[in-house]
């Protein structure tokens, strides 16, 4: 456990060091795997699916607010929509805009979650949003999922149709515009995914808010029931073809990254909870002080002080002749050390780093020490 | 001298100016009435503009159904019934606007509340 604390905070400070540019590369990451996901699932469009665009498109998205990388992914998906068919795009067009007017515009900081959202319902891990985010949003956040979710099963369901939209004649026109609306208002799966998680959010923040030791797991594994429990009554009710498999090994892999990420943001020490009781004038209290485990990472600080001596004019009494002696190279080295605690021990965060130890060695001809300059 | 309180303070309150803060102060700049109402006025325009769209999409979806029924239907009541579901869901889209824009201004002010009482902290700790 020591060795794992120790490493995590040396990935926050690496992170803390580094974050003018790593917060960008992480970005431009996101937007590139968010195109990229765009052009694979879609791919109408062949200029689009271009690694060069994408990399500027990226590049962009890199320094601009989260919210460009939903812009430019949504743009993406419309132009390729617009290849495929002028109403499929019209209508996923109306579909975006009543998203964002309605519900993304109340929680447009929440943009990341919908990226993710979309990206991990991609991948075929999507037990892992709602657990994640109870445990690191509000319950608001449920919006982002939400409008991920549609999105990511109303771009599912064209790109399926793709084939029976593309041979639909301009005749046909309101009966495209009826394909991507059902795949919004009549999918069921989506509607009961979109429940369970929005259940499991609020089950999830509402349990790891309590004043219960241990709440951060009981509100994970309660999550993960719960969103098993909507999912299996939904596929009874609306007959969803739910795989129970891939949805248990889901919800395992949940609860591993969620412990993760437990450990990066709420790693606290239940042992050694305080539980204190005090009163002013107006109020008692009634306080439980839990600790969190944190181990400063041990850090290394060479201080080098070399210190040339001064130019001494010895005078030779005997010749009568002055001569000027060679400065000896004279090394003194400061070494501060600065080291964690070890064995395993934890302390609280507010405490004092661990030892420090100086160690001052010198190199030096004999009889030089009268020469040293004083530091 | 440094001052490790004062400097931890001071830390603690750039942080919050560069992250959370701003948008508080932001709204903290409005009273409460002035900013829910705004809010309140673009939700309507927003649940408008919504309305309309969702309108329009319905129309293009059973647009063969209402050619064939228009001269059949009662306009009157079929306009009737687009007002009424206009109204039923501006206003709730209004309510739920106005509760969570009522829960975000108390949550800043109390926010900045905090950020004030740390910065007449920081004044008495200058002035000792």
């Amino acid at each position: 456990m020591s060795n794992l604390l120790e490493i995590r905070e040396k990935l926050k400070l690496l992170y803390s060091r580094n974050e003018f540019i790593l917060v960008p590369v992480l970005k431009f990451m996101l937007a590139y795997l968010t195109i990229c996901m765009v052009n694979g699932e879609l791919g109408y469009m062949g200029r689009l699916d271009n690694l060069g665009l994408v990399l500027i498109v990226s590049l962009l998205c890199s320094f601009l607010p989260n919210g460009c990388i939903i812009l430019f992914g949504a743009a993406f998906s419309l132009m390729h929509l617009y290849e495929l068919s002028l109403e499929v795009a019209v209508a996923a067009l109306a579909i975006y805009l009543i998203m964002f007017l309605l519900f993304f515009r109340m929680g447009s900081k929440d943009s990341v979650i919908l990226i993710f959202t979309v990206l991990l319902l991609a991948l075929k891990i999507p037990y892992v949003i709602p657990i994640a985010v109870g445990l690191l949003a509000t319950p608001l956040a449920a919006v982002s999922v939400g409008c991920g979710t549609v999105v990511y099963y109303m771009l599912t369901n064209i790109s399926d149709n793709a084939t029976i939209i593309s041979s639909m004649g301009a005749d046909e026109a309101t009966a495209k515009l009826r394909l991507v609306i059902d795949s919004v208002l009549g999918n069921r799966a989506m509607i009961v995914m979109i429940a369970a998680f929005a259940i499991t959010i609020v089950v999830v923040y509402l349990v790891r808010r309590m004043s219960i030791d241990y709440s951060w797991s009981i509100a994970m594994i309660a999550g993960v029931i719960i969103d098993l429990v909507v999912l299996l009554v939904g596929d009874l009710v609306y007959d969803t073809h739910l795989s129970l498999g891939m949805a248990v090994l889901g919800s395992i892999v949940a609860l591993v990254i969620a412990k993760i990420l437990e450990f990066f943001r709420f790693c606290v020490d239940y042992s050694r909870t305080e539980k204190v009781q005090y009163e002013d004038d107006e109020y008692y209290y009634y306080v439980k002080a839990v600790p969190k485990m944190s181990m400063s990472a041990a850090s290394k600080t060479v201080k080098r002080i070399n210190t040339q001596r001064r130019p001494v004019r010895a005078v030779e009494e005997e010749d009568d002749d002055m001569t000027v002696a060679p400065p000896r190279r004279v090394n003194r080295s400061v070494v501060t050390e600065r080291t964690g605690g070890r064995n395993g021990h934890t302390r609280p965060s507010s405490g004092r780093a661990g030892g420090r130890s100086v160690t001052i060695s010198r190199e030096s001809d004999e009889g030089a020490a009268e020469d040293y300059e004083e530091i | 001298m440094l001052n490790e309180e004062r400097v931890i303070l001071m830390t603690k309150m750039a942080s919050y100016e560069e992250g959370e803060g701003k948008k508080s102060m932001a709204l903290g700049r409005y009273f409460r009435g002035d900013y829910i109402s705004i809010q309140l006025l673009r939700a309507f325009f927003c649940g408008t503009i919504a309305y309309l769209l969702g309108f329009g999409l319905y129309v293009l979806y059973d647009f063969e159904t209402l050619i064939a029924d228009i001269y059949k239907m009662d306009l009157f009541v079929f306009a009737q019934n687009i007002i009424i579901w206009y109204a039923v869901f501006v206003v709730g889209y209004c309510v739920i606007t106005y509760a969570i824009c009522a829960y975000r201004y108390a949550r800043a002010k109390k926010s900045l509340k905090l950020y004030y009482h740390n910065l007449k902290k920081l004044d008495s700790l200058y002035r000792q």
